[in-house]
């Protein structure tokens, strides 16, 4: 039985059809990249999945239970965890804080007591090389470094899936490596599927992902393993543009 | 601290009342503190609460003063009875009002406070707009001298005792999951939804106990002291204003802001009734402007992030 699936979800603002008609099934332990241009309803579908909106048609199923319309919070203590495209660091907390706040109030069976959740915390830090900034207020972190908190305060919840929302836009490729190298490794040992939204770091696809989903104007065009979407004409097109007829 | 400004005003001769007028702006920032401060709405209809603490010690008073085995238990029902009612009605309106955010909260609660004080002057509940008045039966209950006691003295010690209680389920409160959840949903309500935190759940516990505090103060400050309860001087939204700007003077969500701000209003509003009489209010407000401007953190705010880093860290919470 797959982790999460899809079927046929559709949400639309008002006349855009911002998802239309959207089936996938995501196993435990996989890791997907969905990629798409700007305004392919990327973003739209993460909000679906993580319960930000309920869609308008069609179905999610995660861990053998619908949760088509449960609000977020219940679908966070069942392991769906996200980070988000525009850092939301509680600000006034520190890095330690914010961290603690996902082991505290994360998936149930693993939420825990204010004490055990930032030593939980502390350990999450230090895995993640973060340690020394533990104390720092989160608004006062770089943009990079926030992205990184929020994989760490995602990961504290211990999910079943892990949501990344663009986690490695704006970093430099030596950093991406590194984090590409440490989500494969928590991925493997904590056996959480992972699905990294990416727009157009292709470093990032190719190192991480085994299977790519495209999406496109809300549809999903393709499903493939990596090296073969990749390699797709119509993949090229949609981010290069058709080639010129002669 | 409200250990000291007790002894402060009890031990220095013609100084209780000013002691009692601090305590009582001290606890209402306290107690106004746990849900403005932690969860960052504004309440403009709180004044509601402490009204209906002040008529649930005021109902008490009024059945049970000739039930004489009761004694000086008869307060400790009407405390109660203060916070059931105002514990009550801050569910009612918890529940619906805070499904709504920002502006849109705030507006919502000031028409329950309105419709409520009309509400029971039009259907002349409790005495409707004539109020209950509780001074002879004080008196049949605990005497003339008992209850002037009662009203000049352990009026304002409950009062004191109520900041102190604030104080207290504060500091709980921010040691605890409940602070945790409640700074996030502060800092950014879809996040923390989406970390899983019940972020509706957190705010009806803030709101009760808040309100339930509030109801404390009112059946403290108003019944017992003043010995009666009027809908228009109870349902007053200045002391709502009141409440903000103590907490914002002092420092919202901070622990220590509502003692600062509420005694330096305190201190403000009486020192320049005495040296100003008639003018003190226009004085006050370009003060308290100048205050937020240079301080929009508040005063335990600026002083928290002065001390940062250093040995004083835990003490300014």
């Amino acid at each position: 039985m797959s982790l999460l699936q899809l079927e046929g979800v559709t949400k639309r603002f008002g006349g855009l059809l911002a998802i239309d008609n959207v089936s996938l099934e995501i196993d435990s332990g996989e890791a997907i990249s969905i990629v798409g241009p700007n305004g392919s309803g990327k973003t739209t579908l993460f909000n679906l999945i993580s319960g930000v909106y309920a869609p308008d048609q069609g179905k999610v199923v995660f861990d053998g239970l619908e949760i088509t319309h449960l609000p977020p919070y219940r679908r966070a203590h069942l392991g769906i965890g996200r980070t988000f495209q525009i850092p939301r660091p509680f600000g006034s907390l520190t890095v330690r804080e914010n961290v603690a706040v996902g082991a505290m109030f994360g998936a149930h069976e693993h939420s825990m007591g204010v004490d055990a959740a930032l030593k939980s915390a502390d350990e999450r830090l230090r895995l993640m090389g973060f340690y020394e900034l533990r104390e720092r207020p989160a608004r006062e972190l770089t943009p990079v470094e926030m992205k990184m908190m929020e994989i760490a305060r995602a990961l504290a919840m211990k999910p079943k899936l892990l949501l990344l929302d663009e986690s490695m836009a704006g970093m430099p490729p030596k950093d991406i490596d590194a984090l590409v190298q440490l989500l494969k490794g928590i991925k493997q040992k904590e056996g959480i599927a992972v699905i990294a939204m990416v727009e157009h770091i292709m470093r990032a696809v190719v190192g991480f992902a085994e299977r790519v989903i495209v999406l496109y104007q809300g549809r999903k065009m393709l499903e493939a393993p990596t090296a073969q979407a990749l390699s797709d004409p119509r993949v090229v097109d949609v981010y290069l543009g058709k080639e010129l007829e002669q | 601290m409200y250990g000291l400004l007790f002894l402060f005003g009890h031990y220095t001769e013609g100084m209780w009342q000013a002691a009692a007028l601090c305590a009582f702006y001290a606890a209402l920032g306290q107690a106004f503190n746990v849900f403005l401060g932690m969860t960052g709405y504004v309440d403009f209809g709180y004044v509601a609460f402490m009204a209906l603490g002040a008529y649930g010690m005021a109902l008490t008073v009024a059945n049970l003063y000739d039930v004489a085995w009761l004694g000086s238990g008869m307060i400790l029902i009407g405390l109660i009875a203060a916070m059931v009612f105002s514990g009550l009605l801050s569910m009612v309106v918890g529940a619906i009002a805070l499904r709504l955010r920002g502006a849109y909260f705030a507006i919502a609660t000031i028409g329950v406070n309105e419709g409520f004080r009309f509400l029971l002057e039009g259907i002349k509940l409790w005495g409707g707009s004539e109020g209950i008045i509780i001074s002879s039966k004080l008196r049949d209950a605990f005497g003339s001298d008992g209850a002037s006691r009662l009203s000049t003295f352990w009026a304002d010690t409950f009062v004191f005792l109520t900041a102190a209680l604030a104080a207290l389920i504060t500091l709980l409160y921010m040691q605890s999951r409940i602070g945790y959840a409640l700074t996030a949903l502060r800092e950014d309500e879809d996040a923390a939804k989406v970390m899983g935190v019940n972020t509706t759940k957190y705010k009806i516990i803030a709101f009760i106990t808040s309100a339930s505090l509030g109801g404390l103060i009112g059946a403290s400050a108003w019944t017992l002291k003043l010995t009666y309860v009027f809908p228009a001087d109870a349902f007053a939204i200045h002391y709502t204003v009141e409440a903000i700007v103590i907490v914002i003077l002092g420092g919202a969500g901070t622990l220590m802001g509502p003692v600062a701000g509420g005694i330096l209003y305190a201190a403000l509003k009486y020192g320049l009734g005495v040296t100003f009489p008639g003018l003190q209010l226009l004085i006050l407000a370009p003060i308290i402007i100048v205050i937020i401007v240079v301080m929009p953190e508040g005063l335990i705010g600026v002083l928290k992030a002065k001390v940062r880093g250093t040995v004083l860290q835990k003490f300014i919470v």
